[in-house]
């Protein structure tokens, strides 16, 4: 059978694609629907929801549309959380399985850094490297893979020293392969499956993790984030909960997308797998 | 002669990517009390898939069809080994059904229990995985079906996959004989102990503290014979056991295998690639092939006077120490 | 030609010798087989020759060289005279592998063939192990376990090497199929005079193929000698343990029976 249509057969799969379809859409049509500056005030201050049809989720205290700050804030969220997991899976196979593969001083040496890394938690790495650089998206990008690359790093090891182990991998060496090509060509597209299955928790707290600087005043100021609305809304939250509450709603469902949508890939493969 | 369980037209089918493979096509097949028949066939026969069939072992995605009557349980299902019927030589016939005694378990469909075995795994012959005594038999009238561990002793290929890991030897034999005997702790350690001897392990005492990485492959599996005879089952199955030894330890493990079943009265299935050895145990040899039985009769008729050209050409193809060489000497300096 | 190998495994505070002091030579074109019990170091033996690990002491001299002095480069480069089969050709490649790839690794890393003649050759190698071209584009996983150590043989012979590793190569297959890979492998000593190094703990295989056979007990050589002679009438008692063990398929006492 198809993949496509195993993966689809899973529940979870099918809500994970749905809202996360979801939120892809509302990042890719929020410049057609909301052309424009979402920070630029578009009426009156702390209008509710649902009063007014062209502010349907009404506006905050400094009078910018709400809906417009939400799609817009769909953009930095997904953004951030499919760069920063990228980098932080892209950093954490290629040194895992280096370590792995190459033993010796340099699993040593690499696995000491990673442990460095592990030692602080990376939520204050990524505040540190912040608050240093200065925000921008680029840095917010690297600060959250800067605390998140250890895990893969781990678990490509390891899977790589049982990896390098067998037999392909010996049958390799003795046609004369190159020892990088066999640890990147034989050893790694082996050794991702499980790293990847990591993938959707490493995006979903990226978004979480985005979502807390941009709260506390760490995101990039010219962009509207989700973390940032919430922020504004601290101030008036007796008053109008509702602005902390439609993106914190936002924030659930996109987490709960990308977990679904993992917990369906990860199930997909371990059947096929299971099958071959 | 009694018939200890009548195989009928068992089909059994397994789902693979939405099609469906039949692993055993129509089989009817009588197994005698006191029996000593050997399961050969090459991979994809069905053989593995008889054997798991016949202990209630296939995986829950497995499809089956027909019926495997057992006579024993029909009187007094604790009947002890010693009234079983003496192990005459003379048998290989495939008994009539008539001689069947009523029959009290039969299997219809599928397996509608909980399966310890994931359905991920149903592809795989079963044999690599999964303890002793941790399965589960078909749903059916709980008293009147054979249980695993109890009524039937299963020896896997893969000793280290058979045996936990974490589990002292003795107290994985001693778990059988609590379980299915109803013995106390210490009277289940001293039976783990007699059993240990009995499957001649070296230092008994010892072996039962023993963690299983701490023994050879063939003291493993003989670990694993101790805790499937534990419970004095009545059918020992024993699905390529020696093929992951080597040959001294395959020669003594089959030594083994054979006192044990005469010792005992068990019944034996051995399921074996190797033709040779399933002539050098078995009374009674069935040749399995796609999913079908290819010839059944004495292991004298089927080696000395095989009916069917797939028989004969396993003979043909065994390589024994009389065999004409391949290799042409001639033009070799060596 | 191998010398004084030793090779040693520290295992809880204890040294084990898995080789311990084996010589032995294979000259152009001979099989020389190993057999033992496992824990022999049949296996040991063959990752030592083949340098997957290396020696604790001793020599090996290969083609006329050092082997053991070889640089990394000169190593890999090496290699396509020295090849080996594993026991199991599903292990044997990676997983993702396509049989065309597979193939034509080989070719790309020792530069013998361009990127536009690889595929004739892949295909000239397919069915120089009698498979048809038709299965290059296939998963390895796809193919029949036969096919497969055909598709392992043809690896091998991709670089046209002096020496192939056999380590237990028909082992894992049908007997139906071990007798024609048995003659694949026979017939391409024939024709191209490769050596075989040939693993196994099957008494009977070793007899019907290997020119010599090295009977190994706990890393040592027990006895060494022609295959037949050797077989026939074993001196140590390893020997004696062995063919004694093994399962003998006598069809013609069996008709004597009733």
């Amino acid at each position: 059978m198809n993949p496509l249509r195993r993966f689809l057969r899973t529940p979870e799969a099918v809500a994970g694609v749905v809202l996360l379809g979801a939120l892809i859409a509302m990042a890719l049509i929020a410049p057609l629907l909301f052309p424009g500056d979402p920070q630029a005030i578009a009426g009156p201050a702390l209008l509710p929801p649902f009063n007014d049809w062209s502010l349907p989720l009404g506006t905050d205290r400094l009078g910018r549309d709400v809906l417009a700050e939400l799609f817009h804030g769909a953009r930095t969220s997904l953004a951030v959380g499919l760069a920063a997991a990228a980098a932080a899976l892209a950093i954490g196979s290629v040194v895992g399985t280096l370590a792995g593969f190459a033993g010796g001083l340099v699993d040593e040496v690499l696995m000491r850094i990673t442990d460095a890394f592990q030692t602080v938690p990376s939520f204050l790495l990524a505040l540190a490297f912040v608050s240093v650089v200065g925000p921008s998206l680029g840095v917010v990008v690297a600060a959250i893979a800067l605390g998140t690359w250890t895990g893969p790093a781990r678990i490509a090891r390891a899977e790589v020293l049982s990896i390098r182990e067998r037999d392909y991998v010996a049958s390799a060496r003795a046609i004369g392969m190159h020892p990088l090509e066999i640890a990147f060509r034989e050893v790694l597209p082996n050794a991702l499956p499980p790293v990847l299955a990591m993938s959707s928790v490493i995006v979903a707290a990226a978004i979480l993790t985005e979502a807390a600087l941009s709260f506390l005043g760490l995101g990039d100021p010219n962009r509207v984030t989700w973390g940032g609305m919430i922020a504004e809304g601290r101030a008036v939250l007796r008053t109008a909960p509702f602005l902390s509450i439609v993106p914190g709603i936002a924030l659930v469902l996109t987490v709960l997308g990308v977990y679904l949508t993992g917990e369906g890939i990860v199930e997909t493969t371990a059947v096929r797998r299971g099958l071959s | 002669m009694t018939v200890l369980a009548s195989i009928r037209d068992l089909t059994v089918t397994y789902r693979r990517d939405g099609s469906e493979v039949a692993a055993l096509k129509g089989i009817s097949l009588d197994i005698m009390v006191g029996d000593c028949l050997a399961i050969i066939g090459e991979s994809g026969s069905g053989k593995s898939t008889l054997a798991l069939a016949i202990a209630g072992l296939l995986p829950a995605s497995a499809r089956i069809k027909g019926s495997v009557a057992w006579s024993w349980l029909s009187s007094g299902a604790e009947a002890p080994p010693s009234v079983l019927p003496d192990i005459s030589p003379a048998r290989g016939e495939i008994a009539p059904s008539s001689a069947l005694s009523p029959i009290t378990y039969i299997a219809e469909g599928e397996p509608s229990e909980k399966q310890p075995i994931s359905p991920l795994a149903g592809e795989m012959s079963g044999r690599t995985e999964g303890g002793v005594t941790e399965r589960q038999p078909f749903k059916s009238e709980p008293s009147k079906i054979p249980l695993g561990g109890r009524d039937i002793g299963f020896i896997f290929q893969d000793p280290s996959a058979s045996l936990d890991p974490v589990m002292p030897i003795g107290k994985q034999i001693a778990e059988v004989a609590r379980t299915h005997l109803g013995l106390s702790w210490p009277q289940a350690y001293a039976k783990a102990k007699t059993l240990l001897e009995r499957v001649r392990l070296p230092d008994p005492d010892s072996a039962l503290h023993a963690f299983p990485h701490q023994l050879s492959g063939g003291q493993k599996q003989r670990a694993v014979i101790a805790a499937a005879i534990a419970a004095g089952p009545k059918l020992l199955i024993a699905d390529e056991a020696t093929s992951a030894l080597d040959t001294i330890v395959q020669a003594e493990i089959v030594a083994l295998i054979r006192r044990l079943v005469t010792e005992d009265g068990m019944t034996l299935l051995f399921i074996s690639h190797d033709i040779a050895l399933a002539a050098e145990l078995a009374e009674r040899i069935a040749v399995f092939r796609h999913g079908q039985l290819v010839e059944l009769g004495t292991t004298a008729q089927i080696v000395g006077a095989p009916t069917q050209a797939y028989t004969r050409a396993l003979l043909d193809a065994h390589i024994g120490l009389d065999a004409e060489p391949l290799l042409n000497q001639a033009g070799l300096h060596a | 030609m191998v010398s004084n190998l030793t090779r040693r495994y520290r295992r809880g505070g204890k040294t084990i010798n898995a080789v311990d002091d084996v010589s032995f030579t294979i000259e152009p074109g001979e099989t020389l087989a190993l057999a033992g019990p496992s824990g022999s170091g049949k296996s040991t033996i063959a990752r030592l020759v083949l340098r997957l690990i290396e020696p604790d002491a001793g020599g090996i001299e290969f083609e006329g060289n050092d082997f053991l002095a070889l640089g990394s480069a000169a190593l890999r480069a090496q290699r396509a005279r020295l090849q080996m089969v594993f026991q199991d050709p599903l292990a044997a490649f990676n997983p993702r592998a396509t049989v065309a790839r597979v193939l034509d690794d080989p070719l790309r890393i020792h530069g013998i063939a361009s990127r536009a003649e690889r595929p004739r050759r892949v295909a000239a190698l397919l069915e120089r192990v009698g498979l048809s071209a038709d299965l290059a584009p296939r998963a390895i996983h796809e193919i029949s376990g036969g096919q497969r150590q055909r598709v392992a043989i043809a690896r091998a012979i991709a670089t046209k090497p002096s020496l192939i590793v056999l380590d237990e190569a028909v082992s894992a297959l049908d007997v139906s199929v071990r007798g024609q890979i048995l003659e694949l492998l026979l017939d391409l000593q024939r024709q191209e005079r490769i050596a075989y190094l040939f693993i196994s703990h099957d008494l009977g295989v070793v007899r019907a193929v290997a020119h010599r056979v090295i009977l190994l007990d706990a890393g040592r050589i027990a006895e060494s000698g022609d295959a037949r002679d050797v077989i026939d009438a074993p001196q140590s008692a390893i020997g004696k343990a062995l063919v004694a063990a093994a399962p003998r398929l006598n069809r013609t006492r069996s008709l004597g029976r009733p």
